[in-house]
């Protein structure tokens, strides 16, 4: 077999080593630039092309101008098929495939796009890390906030007969094999062990649906596709991506808000931040598609309604989120839920007040930290910054719990903190419970 | 006379009885040995120091607290073989039966009817009586179920929008893997009304099985300890798609005794040859928590087959025979290494076996056929010394492939399989 092909083989690879070896020589060069050191050179030793491996790279040759004189024709040695000398080099037109390979397809330029716009859109993806934080997020979603927790939720978390049996100690359980027990090793990474610990909690919330069966009528959504778009003031805003687990149910869940908070809504300003632009951190791009609205199922699911969304701080282990971007980015995407859902019961057009407002929950964990938030979309007229504006609750940084240490923290011969779990908080999964149990009582 | 013999002058009419005084009840007198028992050296270089010091480390570990006990079977590494539950090898279920000493049962125990082979007699009679197979649970619930499985289905291949195909080889991981999950999840938290075991169950996603032990022995062919008797390890670990974990026992499936006539396949070759290859590194007992979690106990696990051993590849290789052969092999190691670990937490090894038999089920699925599985463990007593007179057998029980639905056309599920649903929930209810 190797002989027959091998003066070929040969050929190809004297044309090959000759096209490659500048190529070689970069290559050998930027390894030797990045470790240092005749250790590397030894183990990559190139015994079949034989140049110095530390040449000069020359820069690369431009080929001649070619000028051309109207009216002058050029004498080419194309018809004779071999190179004359006097005569010209022929110039033939670029040749152009005239079937579809994706390997080698050439995107046109950005203004010969078809989805090409005059007007740049801003869209916040699952990645954006907004430099103002939840205040961006309320002032690009038109929203009042108010800090704390749903006091009518608070007291469904404080009722005897909501609670799961033997809740702490199950809980306390739950964190344990999250944080020890999971894996052979003594200390899971905090990305598993944050997974881990919410479905542990979800587990546990749903075991309840042998006394409420109205949580059976629910359903998990991971890798659900958001897109939502409106208009702000001037510009075009879109919400786009992927960003963590959606809890759909077939029922709508109950505004936290009466009506006279959101008629008092109209007299509240929104907190601006001159001189940053509230677009900032927002990808700007000329080209996209309007009027992009999808909330990542059909028509016809029987699970319409958007009910929880659960987001992780480790989820995408390259973005890495700081604990106000982390809120902001919950904000906006609980908002494009609402937004998207908004639109396909009430139509694209925007809409002043919504005769029910739409409630989507969110909940968002590093592993120990909490943030709780209920948002509430009255409007889709985003246009202006009067009339009738959103509102959320949200509740930043509640600790489950204090410290969960593997070995024991001594300072002093004292132990400061003991090994397992310290500083249990029993009301944080109460809140996470009766967010779980909103809708379903 | 008397003074010679030293008697006393007046000898009493009645002497004691001396010789009676045996028969006598008594305590009988016991006799302290003097000199302490003579058993071989524990130091000597000899054979008989070797076993001594052997059975040394035997006692100390039986009467050691679990977690030492585990610490200390598991503490020396050296090479074993590492047993994978999925894999390519060919007749993999035979070898594996012969390392775990199981028998295979074709057909699930008694406990669970498969809906299609419902006799005729029984098919007049249910109408009748208003109860459906699944003890529990009535017709409405069953209905109820039925709807919930084949809203999961849609839900995954119909509703959800998804852009752009997956990625090659992932498509088991990024379609069937969701759709498993959310089942597995849907079906238990609906289940929880009927069996409270649900409730104070532990459901873990991707967690990791692992198990490890001794059986046979070879001569060591070379080096410097050739000739030399080398015990056989094994290492198992599995990374089950997702599992429950209860803390109460399941109930047995068949008495032990009825495993003494099992048949276990004896496979003469080396494990190597299989293919199987050594390695070293640490030796791993886990069930999917550590020994603190008061789930300890199994109650059943769901497997994904991966892309590389799908059926439709196999078909592409021309080992549509193998097909079962991988499902087989993969329930028996993983449920093997379950049971294995479930037992070893409760402080049963090689040298103590099980005073009870331990239980497990697995559905083993490619989103579209299901396998159903029950293990019981009835020994783990699998170490060369402890195997010569052991007539317990493990036993795995275990149904073809079963399709749960034909396909999804247009927001329906055409050719929903009742039969199936109904094991599903069968498996899931089982309890004490």
């Amino acid at each position: 077999m190797y002989g027959n092909t091998f003066p070929e083989t040969l050929q190809c690879l004297k044309t090959v080593t000759s096209l490659f070896s500048q190529k070689v020589l970069v290559n050998d060069l930027k390894r030797l630039s990045a470790h240092g050191g005749a250790s590397n050179l030894q183990a990559q030793r190139q015994f079949s092309v034989s140049h110095r491996l530390t040449a000069k790279v020359l820069p690369p040759r431009k080929p001649r101008e070619r000028v051309e004189i109207p009216g002058l024709e050029m004498v080419t040695y194309g018809e004779r098929m071999h190179y004359v000398p006097g005569l010209t080099k022929p110039s033939y037109p670029p040749w152009e495939r005239n079937y579809k390979d994706p390997r080698y397809y050439k995107a046109p330029p950005v203004h010969e796009m078809p989805l090409f716009k005059e007007k740049p859109c801003y869209v916040y993806n699952q990645r954006t890390s907004a430099l103002e934080g939840v205040r961006q997020a309320a002032w690009l979603t038109k929203t009042k906030m108010i800090s704390g927790f749903p006091p009518q939720l608070l007291s469904m978390a404080e009722t005897p007969e909501l609670q799961l049996p033997y809740q702490d100690e199950r809980v306390e359980n739950s964190i344990k094999h999250a944080r020890f027990w999971d894996m052979t090793v003594d200390r899971p990474d905090k990305g598993k062990y944050s997974n881990t610990l919410l479905l542990n909690m979800l587990h546990l919330c749903a075991t309840l649906q042998s006394s409420h069966p109205a949580i059976g009528r629910r359903i998990l959504a991971e890798n659900y596709s958001l897109a939502a778009t409106w208009k702000r003031g001037e510009d075009l805003f879109q919400i786009r991506g992927r960003n963590g687990l959606l809890q759909s149910s077939m029922d709508p869940l109950p505004e936290v808000f009466g009506k006279k908070d959101v008629e008092d809504t109209l007299n509240h300003v929104l907190e601006t931040f001159y001189p940053v632009s509230p677009t900032i951190d927002l990808q700007k791009t000329i080209v996209y598609k309007e009027e992009m609205n999808s909330t990542g199922f059909r028509d016809d699911y029987p699970y319409p309604h958007a009910h929880t969304l659960y987001f992780l701080e480790s989820a995408d282990p390259r973005c890495k989120l700081r604990p106000e971007q982390f809120r902001a980015k919950m904000v906006m995407f609980t908002f494009g839920n609402a937004l998207a859902r908004a639109y396909k019961l009430y139509g694209t057009q925007p809409q002043s007040v919504l005769d029910r407002p739409i409630t989507v929950q969110a909940v968002g964990t590093n592993g120990r930290l909490f943030q709780f938030l209920v948002f509430q979309l009255n409007t889709t007229d985003l246009s202006g910054d009067d009339g009738i504006k959103n509102q959320m609750w949200l509740d930043e940084d509640v600790e489950l719990y204090d410290f969960a240490k593997v070995r024991p923290l001594i300072k002093r011969k004292q132990v400061k903190v003991p090994a397992g779990l310290a500083g249990y908080k029993p009301g944080t999964f109460s809140k996470f419970l009766a967010l779980y149990l909103h809708g379903a009582v | 006379m008397a003074a010679c013999r030293r008697l006393p002058l007046l000898l009493p009419k009645k002497l004691p009885q001396f010789r009676n005084q045996k028969y006598v009840h008594t305590e009988a007198v016991v006799k302290e040995p003097v000199y302490p028992p003579i058993v071989a050296s524990l130091t000597a270089k000899s054979k008989s120091a070797r076993l001594r010091q052997i059975e040394e480390q035997v006692k100390k570990i039986c009467a050691a607290p679990v977690q030492e006990k585990l610490s200390l079977v598991t503490r020396i590494q050296r090479q074993k073989f590492v047993v994978y539950p999925q894999t390519f090898a060919r007749n993999a279920d035979r070898w594996y039966q012969h390392f775990t000493k199981t028998a295979y049962i074709p057909g699930l125990p008694e406990k669970f009817t498969l809906g299609q082979e419902t006799p005729a007699g029984e098919e007049g009679s249910r109408p009748a009586a208003g109860y459906s197979t699944v003890p529990g649970i009535d017709d409405e619930a069953l209905a109820d179920i039925r709807a919930l499985v084949s809203r999961v289905i849609l839900h995954e291949h119909w509703h959800l929008l998804k852009k752009g195909k997956p990625y090659m080889f992932r498509r088991q991981d990024q379609l069937v893997g969701p759709f498993l999950r959310n089942l597995v999840a849907e079906l238990t938290h609906s289940l929880t009304k009927y069996n409270p075991l649900l409730c104070l169950s532990s459901l873990d996603f991707s967690p990791q099985v692992n198990f490890y032990w001794r059986r046979g022995q070879r001569i060591i062919p070379k080096g410097h300890r050739r000739g030399h008797l080398e015990p056989q390890r094994f290492q198992i670990d599995d990374h089950p798609h997702s599992q429950i974990r209860i803390a109460q026992q399941l109930p047995q499936f068949a008495p032990l005794e009825a495993s003494f006539t099992a048949e276990v396949p004896e496979v003469k070759y080396a494990p190597n040859l299989m293919p199987l290859f050594r390695r070293q590194y640490d030796n791993n007992i886990f069930t999917g928590a550590k020994l603190p979690d008061p789930a300890c106990y199994g109650h059943t696990q769901f497997h994904l087959v991966p892309d590389r051993y799908h059926r439709d590849r196999k078909a592409l290789l021309q080992q549509t025979d193998q097909v079962e052969v991988f499902l087989r092999a993969n329930a028996l190691a993983s449920l093997f290494a379950w049971t294995g670990a479930q037992a070893m937490y409760q402080g049963f090894w090689s040298h103590e076996d099980v005073s009870r038999p331990f239980v497990s089920q697995a559905v083993i699925s490619d989103g579209h056929f299901f396998s159903f599985f029950c293990y019981q463990l009835n020994t783990v007593a699998l170490a060369v010394e402890t195997d010569a007179n052991n007539p317990r057998k493990n036993v795995l029980w275990g149904t073809e492939s079963l399709r749960l639905y034909d396909s999804v056309q247009d927001g329906e599920v055409v050719g929903l399989n009742d039969g199936v649903i109904k094991l599903l929930v069968q498996f899931l209810m089982n309890r004490p």
